[in-house]
């Protein structure tokens, strides 16, 4: 592997999932030596294991977090707000693989929806017609499911329920994808073994990640000095304001620092602008990057709600990929229906382990174990659709708390939005007609889990004063300083994020790799 | 670390996942409270009680009633909440009390450090057990034996074998404007 000198100024990506992890690629492969900090390990597939707790204590970001606001996460997992990993590969290694684009209004909400109270709707300053060629790279490289001439998934009998469901009740835009798993073999990677352990990495190595493509290809350039379970704490910057170096735990909790001639920032909706307010000075009080006050603000997760239902037959939707089954039919924006913006419905399968813990977070009795005691004839899906980015729910730090470095929290701070919780009651309302209209015998509306789609705390915008980032992922204060990450997002859109990122960090690179070789940076 | 970081990780809620599972190595208490037949069996009853499942042998109860009591002991603070807890359910005759009755009471005590610690122990040990796994029917890891693709995953024959393809329309709905959209449908309902 590459070894870069720590006093040299180099590129230094910060983080190695669907955002850094893709830079580290475009990077290297455009012949730029790159530093990429990884605060985890790097697990190979073949340290993956069959098993929910287990692989959840071996990937998931555990450090001390802080919550507050009204969401039900902050009382059932207060000290759990995200289920993110701290590993090589970054949240890639533990998603689903649900690789819906953007729809065009999606980038321009605050036009399309009007004023919505209480929310900070923003226009990004991209739109579909700019993301569409990057959108295609990112599905090639994801090797998602119906797109490029790449084969559907079969039917798992999850999605047996849920399609059949989803006609009975007059959808028509159901589907096994698009989806980031492969169904036959694709780009080095074996078709699914339908082994039912996605969100535990896949063992089977079918499902994309990027430490299992970008990472892997970046290290073959020989051009990638990756260095794991490195931890950045601070972003360091000269007296001309430019960022020229970050600070960061080894393994051993040693204090290292790395000199940089730029620095991308892609560590999350949560700790990147954790990071850029931790490297405040004299010359940037407020953090870095932040004149517009924006750094840590809109903070978006999706609203979210699961929809589980117990049959009179067998069912074993454990069995097969995980999130294998789409219904867009509901996505379209219609203010009839009491609320903006849209939703899609999702398969979703979980262990008995699972289950136990997040099908009712305190539930217990008899109500609650007819459900588990059922469990082979459930069937499950997941609802995924835009919430409303507020400018109160935001990402701060915590001083009363310490991390393992003696660093302050996260606090993450939400709060509904009268939106969110109309979307949630329809859709859990529309879920139930549909497995009602398959026989269900019983139904359960399922909460939201601790957040997987973390979005929007460093907002991609035109001016300067509105946002963090502009659209090639630059910061507005700093040239030199970029971000590639679900945080850049500037509004949420209903579609799961990782294609998003992914096809948002490629657009990003070819900026940063033109401005190096100008020499601009 | 100890106990009271754990649960301000994940909450009071889930807080048990962590004891569960990151203590391999129990405390060796030197009085262990609940450690007799006659405790571990009420205590055995009130998981049952919480998660009840008709079909379960004494087992994973057992099992967890263990767990419970293991973790009960860890720290002072939680030897006091499991004899305090041990001794309100004798004083009910809660090992007497009917599932009816049992229920009742249980709901009356809900909020109780000793409840949710019993609560949220039995949640994750029981349904984390793989005999229970084996009851319910779900089969578990499957890499090793080459996945769930010649072992059932599309077994389901009590309903038709749908479409697995996107629907033709699906691109164009998807570029349409929300707002013309809307307004057809209107028009569909009112004709």
């Amino acid at each position: 592997m590459k070894k870069i000198d720590q006093k040299e100024k180099a590129v230094v990506i910060i983080g190695s999932g669907a955002g850094g992890g893709t830079m580290a690629y475009e990077l290297t492969k455009a012949g730029i030596p790159c530093v990429c900090l990884e605060a985890g390990p790097f697990h190979k597939k073949e340290d993956y294991v069959n098993d929910e707790w287990g692989a959840f204590l071996q990937m998931a970001w555990l450090d001390t977090r802080t919550t507050s606001g009204n969401w039900r996460v902050a009382k059932d997992f207060s000290g759990l707000p995200t289920w993110l990993c701290k590993a090589v590969g970054g949240t890639t290694t533990h998603w689903a693989g649900a690789t819906p684009r953007f729809m065009d209004y999606e980038f321009k909400t605050k036009s399309t929806y009007g004023k919505v109270k209480g929310a900070s709707l923003l226009d990004w300053p991209v739109s579909l017609k700019d993301m569409e060629p990057y959108y295609t790279r990112a599905e090639d490289a994801i090797g998602s499911t119906h797109r490029g001439g790449r084969p559907a998934l079969p039917a798992n009998n999850n999605y047996k329920v849920f399609a059949e469901g989803a006609k009975r009740v007059g959808y028509k835009y159901y589907a096994t994808g698009p989806y980031g798993t492969n169904a036959a073999p694709y780009d080095g990677r074996p078709g699914s073994i339908q082994d039912g352990f996605n969100f535990q990495g896949d063992k089977n190595g079918s499902k994309w990640s990027t430490a299992k493509r970008e990472i892997p290809r970046a290290l073959q350039t020989n051009l990638l000095d990756l260095r794991t379970d490195s931890h950045v704490t601070r972003i360091t910057h000269d007296k001309n304001g430019m960022v020229d170096g970050v600070i960061y735990r080894d393994v051993d909790g040693n204090e290292q620092r790395q000199e940089a001639k730029v620095v991308i920032l892609s560590g999350n909706s949560i700790e990147s602008p954790r990071l850029l307010l931790m490297s405040d000075s004299s010359m940037f009080p407020d953090g870095l990057a932040n004149s517009s006050g924006e750094v840590g603000r809109n903070y978006m997760r999706h609203l979210t709600g699961s929809m589980y239902a117990r049959f009179e037959k067998p069912v074993n939707f454990y069995r097969g990929e995980t999130m294998a089954g789409f219904c867009a039919d509901e996505v379209k924006h219609n203010p009839k229906r009491g609320f903006v913006g849209g939703y899609y419905m999702e398969t979703l399968a979980l262990g008995p382990a699972f289950l136990g813990s997040f099908l009712e977070p305190g539930g217990w009795g008899r109500e609650f174990t007819n459900m588990m005691d059922g469990y082979e004839n459930i069937a499950g899906m997941w609802i995924v659709g835009e919430d409303m980015p507020q400018s109160k729910n935001r990402i701060t730090l915590n001083t009363d708390v310490k991390d393992q470095y003696g660093n302050p929290v996260p606090n993450v701070h939400f709060d509904e939005h009268p939106n969110d919780i109309a979307m949630r009651t329809y859709a859990y309302e529309k879920a139930e007609d549909l497995y009602n209209s398959v026989g269900a015998v019983q139904t359960w509306r399922t909460p939201p889990y601790p957040s997987t789609h973390n979005l929007g705390t460093n907002r991609m915008s035109a001016k300067p004063k509105d946002g963090v980032v502009n659209k090639w992922g630059r910061t507005h204060d700093i040239k030199n300083l970029y971000i590639a990450d679900g945080s850049v997002m500037t509004t949420g859109a209903a579609a799961n994020p990782t294609l998003t990122i992914t096809a948002l960090s490629i657009r990003f690179s070819e900026n940063v790799i033109s401005e190096i070789k100008k020499g601009n940076i | 670390m100890n106990i009271s970081r754990r649960n301000f990780i994940f909450g009071s809620i889930a807080s048990s996942v962590f004891i569960s599972l990151w203590d391999i190595d129990p405390s060796k208490a030197e009085i262990k409270i609940g450690d007799n037949p006659e405790d571990k069996k009420l205590l055995m009853k009130m998981c049952r009680d919480v998660y009840p499942h008709d079909r379960f042998p004494e087992g994973p109860y057992e099992k967890t009633a263990a767990d419970v009591i293991s973790k009960g002991n860890k720290g002072s603070e939680n030897k006091a909440m499991l004899s305090e807890g041990i001794e309100s359910l004798k004083k009910v005759k809660y090992g007497k009390m009917n599932f009816k009755k049992s229920t009742k009471y249980l709901k009356k005590i809900e909020s109780s450090k000793f409840f949710q610690h019993v609560r949220s122990t039995t949640v994750v040990t029981l349904y984390n057990d793989p005999e229970v796994w084996g009851l319910l029917g779900y089969e578990g890891a499957s890499f090793d034996k080459g996945g769930y693709i010649n072992r059932g995953f599309n077994d389901l024959d009590w309903l038709p074998e749908p479409r697995i393809e996107e629907h033709p329309d699906l691109a164009a709905f998807l570029k349409a404007d929300p707002n013309r959209l809307a307004a057809i449908e209107e028009m569909i309902k009112t004709n």
